[in-house]
């Protein structure tokens, strides 16, 4: 029995309303400040009578603590505390805060450790100097412990048992099933269609954000403790630094205004933040603590290193028939994020095609490695590396057009994912023409040379409050001055990718004022309103529709000022616009916005104008709200001797919504790029026994200017009815389909097939030499 | 982090020399490109700290036509890149610079600093082998000058004696229908090579090889010369086959070491196909020139 897909028959619709400040370009509002060197990062901070900390790591991948001996260390001049767990209050704590057994990390561990790297110790001295010495004079006594580094062997009956009580070291399973799976498969291979099945591994990869984790906390004895962290949701930062310290929320005061990266690396709570907090409290002094970038590289999280099995029944005519996939990751020694990317990595490895039958059963498994987590795509780039290259190669075996064959098996607008997901607007099929256009376009490329597609979508947000937070997802409030000027008050979070300007452009829009009349003001929750931050690429949709609420609740009471003082006939609508506040059918008939403002306060008894916006998804599914679409194109040369990789172009066909500011787009699809890149064909983190191997930016290679290929975008307009002025994400979803497109241009440069990350020369010249042994012996 | 250490920096050559012989633990930087990473590392803590970069007296590129081209020890990469007279008289050593790291890193690092460092993966060295070239050392007790291919001892260790320092490299005027080409293998422009191969090929009349110099970089403790692939293109005609014959001798006698970037069969193959390549690149050059 298959299940049936229900399609509904009516459209999203594009509006045709000119915007003043939407999609016009608009530069950072940020820029200047940080160009100029003023924009204080947690970096900068120094604050009177600051003491430095450092952190003593573990160099065993797994092991008992038996003693701790500190003494030593407290006897050097200069040191001024020294915390192991045991000035903890050895609490456990995670991300998923609703699921006790998911909450498994005490930052400095009071048993055990659990991967090479993890915190210890930590010890506050007058300089960082004496802080690095003091390290070396605490003394840790260890047992230990045989230890375990991949995922199908930590799966073994016989393996090391990480954390007690964890059956065969299974973190987190996803299921994820809709249709009859066994019965399509069957249905499949009795009508003479076509099955396929391949084994791929997924590489992890490093967040590398110019800013290496850092936080600055001071404790006051009047108990309140205020904390610059480079966090990308400083209200997480709070609830978990609160829950960790045994405090209130509110008597915690995260301050994030700048923050230099985060890319799916900073949202949970790290050393830098527990520790410096913990030895502010113990000295009523302020703490600073930031890694080094080594520091960074070992002892925070990665991208989710993944073995995927892969099956598909496809029909003879390019039917998506079924699909069943199972995919082990590796967790490493804690849960941090990966239970979602656990989740959403079997989701999207879905997308974006009507799937009759589909099954997924995803295993995160612990090991001891530094743990996994969430990176830009959340598992996507991993789950698409292995579908798109696994459906292009069917469409070869067939002898069928890929684009024919995606086209007829895309998601449309208007579609449910059985029981998963209700998709609105989709662009895909618009997508797919327009990069079959442009590929058709560039003719015959020469020998080794190919161009490579992937297509791929992307959630805007999730629809997940693992966290527990009481609050709405997102919320903004506005306050208009006498003068005009906005005072626009967000919880959500820019960590660099422009949220802040995103922001900005729809309070501007909204009120009708210009962007330099609006003053915005985030990452701080002592003054701003609580949102869940910046992850999983929510914030324009979110936040966006918080904000606009806000505004719009501040220019309905203006406009009723407005209405009474200009004695409209009641049939006439009011707007705003460059700041002239007008009848709509008449636009010459108005006042200045100014004048309206002034009037308006006076009139409410000297208040300023307050306006409140919220936002939380209601049904939409169990994801997201809205979904980005993409085609990518990666036109790349192989140099068939030594293997070398040379990529000429990126072209994108992508579906946003409506694009908010062009300029911060460009900057996300160029962000991405050089990421997705890096991750397909140079990054990797290789260990030897969990040890890192390269823990620096000699031997950690990462895409620079002079690798940067020409990229390009065909912006395909749709109108998401969910998003703010019909916008849905930029952020993330450009980062899945690249390794897959690379994939497939080297697959129809050479006619290998690649099951690895990154694809590395030597990878390449190997299955070169199996396909021509292959050959031979036909 | 990087260790306390004294900082000596001398007015001339003559005070470099002798604040060198009076301190005990001292390492001398001049750019401290290569020296400052080792340093933040901890793998190396001097007690002092010799700075030779700002000696003016041996920043200089001078050419001759008879004597051919000195370059002073603090000579900057980035001076040797873009010196007209390196460009047109020998273009491999400036192509060569161009490659060199970043502009930042070739603004300040000096051709006497990456010479006297040793890294069997630097640049410079096999290039100026496959040239022919000369270096000049000294101290408070004299100078000496050597071929450059015998300063080389081991990883990161050089013939330089206690208390000398690299003074001048000196590269000889190439023989007519001489052509030198470098390349390096990585997988970012400008980074480090995994491996590199450097070839030098002198025609005689008759477009037959008069004499070839093969200098592989970051294939052995030392730039490694691999001279029974010359023997083998002495006297013989142009001839894509005896190129790879030439890189499978490469590929025989190199000693390259495995790390995360590549393993050693991949470098020695590397080393082949590099080898193969700048023969018949050098070859066909050499044919065009006077």
């Amino acid at each position: 029995m298959s299940t049936e897909i229900k399609e509904l028959k009516y459209s999203t619709f594009k509006t045709n309303v000119k915007y003043s400040v939407i999609n016009t370009k608009v530069h950072n509002v940020d820029g200047i400040a940080k160009v100029t060197g003023r924009a204080q990062y947690t970096f900068d901070i120094k604050l009177p009578g600051m003491l430095y900390g450092k952190i003593l790591r573990s160099p065993h991948p797994h092991a008992r603590i038996i003693n701790i001996d500190t003494s030593r260390a407290m006897e050097l001049p200069g040191v001024k505390a020294v915390v192991t767990g045991k000035d903890t209050l050895g609490i456990k704590q995670g991300i998923w805060r609703r699921y006790e057994e998911l909450c498994d990390e005490q930052i400095l561990p009071l048993e055990k450790v659990r991967y090479i790297g993890e915190p210890v110790a930590a010890v506050a001295a007058v300089t960082e100097e004496i802080a690095e010495k003091a390290l070396d004079l605490i003394d840790v006594e260890y047992e230990v412990l045989p230890a375990v580094f991949e995922p199908l062997d930590a799966i073994k009956k016989d393996a090391p048992v990480i954390h007690e009580g964890v059956e065969r070291n299974v973190n987190v399973t996803r299921h994820i099933e809709w249709g009859d799976v066994d019965e399509a498969f069957a249905e499949a291979e009795k009508n003479g269609g076509y099955i396929r099945e391949d084994w791929f591994r997924c590489s992890g990869q490093h967040h590398m954000c110019m800013e290496t984790r850092a936080a600055v906390s001071s404790y006051t004895p009047e108990g309140k403790l205020t904390v610059w962290a480079s966090t990308q949701s400083a209200y997480y930062t709070q609830a978990l630094l609160a829950g960790v310290l045994g405090m209130r929320e509110g008597d915690v005061r995260v301050i994030a205004t700048y923050v230099g990266g985060g890319f799916g690396g900073k949202f949970e709570l790290d050393a830098a933040m527990f520790c410096s907090a913990v030895l502010s409290k113990k000295l009523c002094k302020p703490v600073k603590i930031v890694f080094t970038r080594e520091e960074d590289l070992v002892a925070t999280k990665r991208r989710t290193p993944m073995y995927y099995y892969v099956r598909t029944a496809m029909s003879r005519d390019g039917q998506l028939l079924a699909r069943e996939s199972r995919m082990f990751s590796n967790g490493g020694a804690y849960t941090g994020m990966g239970a979602t990317a656990l989740y959403l990595s079997g989701f999207f490895h879905s997308f974006p095609y009507k799937w009759k039958a589909y099954r997924y059963d995803g295993y995160r498994v612990y090991t001891n490695t530094m743990p996994s987590t969430s990176m830009r795509g959340f598992g996507a780039p991993q789950a698409m590396f292995c579908s798109e290259q696994q459906i292009e190669w069917m469409c070869a075996d067939l002898g069928l057009d890929p684009y024919e064959v995606r086209r007829k098996n895309a998601h449309t607008e208007c579609y449910e994912v059985p029981g998963q997901a209700f998709i609105q607007s989709c662009g895909m099929t618009e997508c797919i023409d327009k990069i079959e256009e442009w590929v058709k376009s560039k003719g015959d490329l020469g020998p080794n040379r190919a161009i490579g597609i992937s297509s791929c979508g992307f959630m805007s947000g999730g629809i997940f409050n693992w966290f527990d937070s009481p609050y709405s997802f997102s919320s903004a409030v506005v306050t208009i001055n006498n003068d005009g000027t906005v005072e626009l008050h967000v919880g959500c979070q820019d960590i660099g990718q422009g949220s802040n300007t995103t922001m900005a452009i729809i309070a501007a829009e909204t009120l009708g004022v210009k962007i330099e009349d609006i003053k915005g003001h985030s990452g701080d929750t002592d003054h701003c309103p609580a949102d869940l931050g910046a992850w999983g690429s929510r914030q324009t949709l979110m936040a966006g529709n918080a904000v606009k609420m806000a505004c719009e609740d501040a220019k309905k009471q203006l406009l009723e000022f407005a209405y009474a003082e200009m004695g409209l006939n009641i049939v006439y609508d009011l707007d705003i616009k460059d700041r002239w506040v007008h009848v709509i059918a008449r636009p010459e008939r108005g006042m200045k916005y100014e004048d309206l403002v002034k009037k308006a306060i006076r009139a409410k008894d000297g208040q300023r104008i307050v306006g409140r916006g919220y936002y939380t998804p209601h049904r939409k599914g169990m994801i997201s709200p809205a979904y980005s679409y993409m085609m990518q194109a990666v036109d790349a040369e192989v140099d068939p001797e030594t293997g070398k990789i040379k990529i000429h172009e990126i072209m994108t066909a992508h579906d946003c919504g409506q694009p908010i500011n062009p300029l911060g787009l460009v900057g996300q699809l160029e962000g991405a790029a050089s990421m997705a890149l890096g991750y397909a064909y140079l990054e990797d983190l290789p260990m030897d026994e969990g040890k890192l191997l390269n823990p620096n930016l000699v031997d950690y290679k990462v895409i620079r200017a002079p690798e940067m290929p020409k990229t390009g975008m065909i912006d395909i307009e749709t109108y998401e009815a969910e998003g703010p002025y019909g916008a849905k994400e930029a952020g993330e979803g450009l980062t899945n389909p690249t390794a897959a497109a690379l994939g497939n241009a080297i697959f129809h440069a050479l006619g290998i097939q690649m099951k690895e990350l990154p694809l590395t020369p030597e990878r390449i010249l190997k299955a070169l030499r199996e396909k021509k042994e292959k050959e031979a012996n036909k | 982090m990087i260790n306390d250490f004294n900082y000596l920096k001398p007015g001339s050559v003559k005070e470099a020399f002798e604040m060198y012989a009076e301190h005990d633990d001292c390492k001398v930087i001049c750019g401290g490109q290569s020296l400052l990473i080792v340093m933040r590392q901890g793998m190396v803590a001097p007690e002092y700290l010799l700075d030779i970069k700002g000696l003016d007296e041996l920043r200089y590129i001078k050419y001759d036509e008879k004597d051919g081209l000195r370059i002073g020890a603090t000579t900057t990469h980035r001076e040797i890149e873009k010196s007209p007279v390196i460009q047109e008289k020998y273009p491999v050593l400036a192509l060569m610079e161009n490659k060199l790291a970043s502009i930042q890193t070739r603004n300040w690092g000096t051709i006497g600093g990456n010479l006297a460092h040793a890294d069997p993966a630097g640049d410079p060295a096999p290039v100026l082998i496959a040239l022919n070239a000369n270096i000049k050392v000294g101290g408070i007790n004299g100078e000496r000058t050597m071929p450059l291919e015998d300063f080389f001892k081991d990883y990161f260790e050089t013939a330089l004696e206690k208390g000398e320092l690299v003074l001048e490299v000196h590269v000889p005027v190439p023989p007519p229908k001489t052509a030198v080409v470098y390349q390096k293998f990585n997988l970012l422009d400008s980074d480090m090579g995994i491996v590199a191969v450097a070839a030098s090929i002198t025609l005689n009349g008759d477009d037959t090889c008069k004499d070839a110099r093969i200098v592989l970089g970051n294939a052995a403790p030392i730039p490694k010369r691999v001279k029974n692939a010359e023997d083998l293109l002495k006297d013989k005609k142009f001839d894509e086959k005896l190129f790879e014959e030439a890189g499978k001798i490469s590929y025989e006698e190199s000693e390259p070491v495995a790390d995360i970037h590549a393993s050693e069969e991949h470098r020695r193959h590397l080393l082949s196909v590099l080898t193969k390549r700048m023969i018949k690149k050098a070859w066909e050059q050499a044919r065009a020139v006077a």
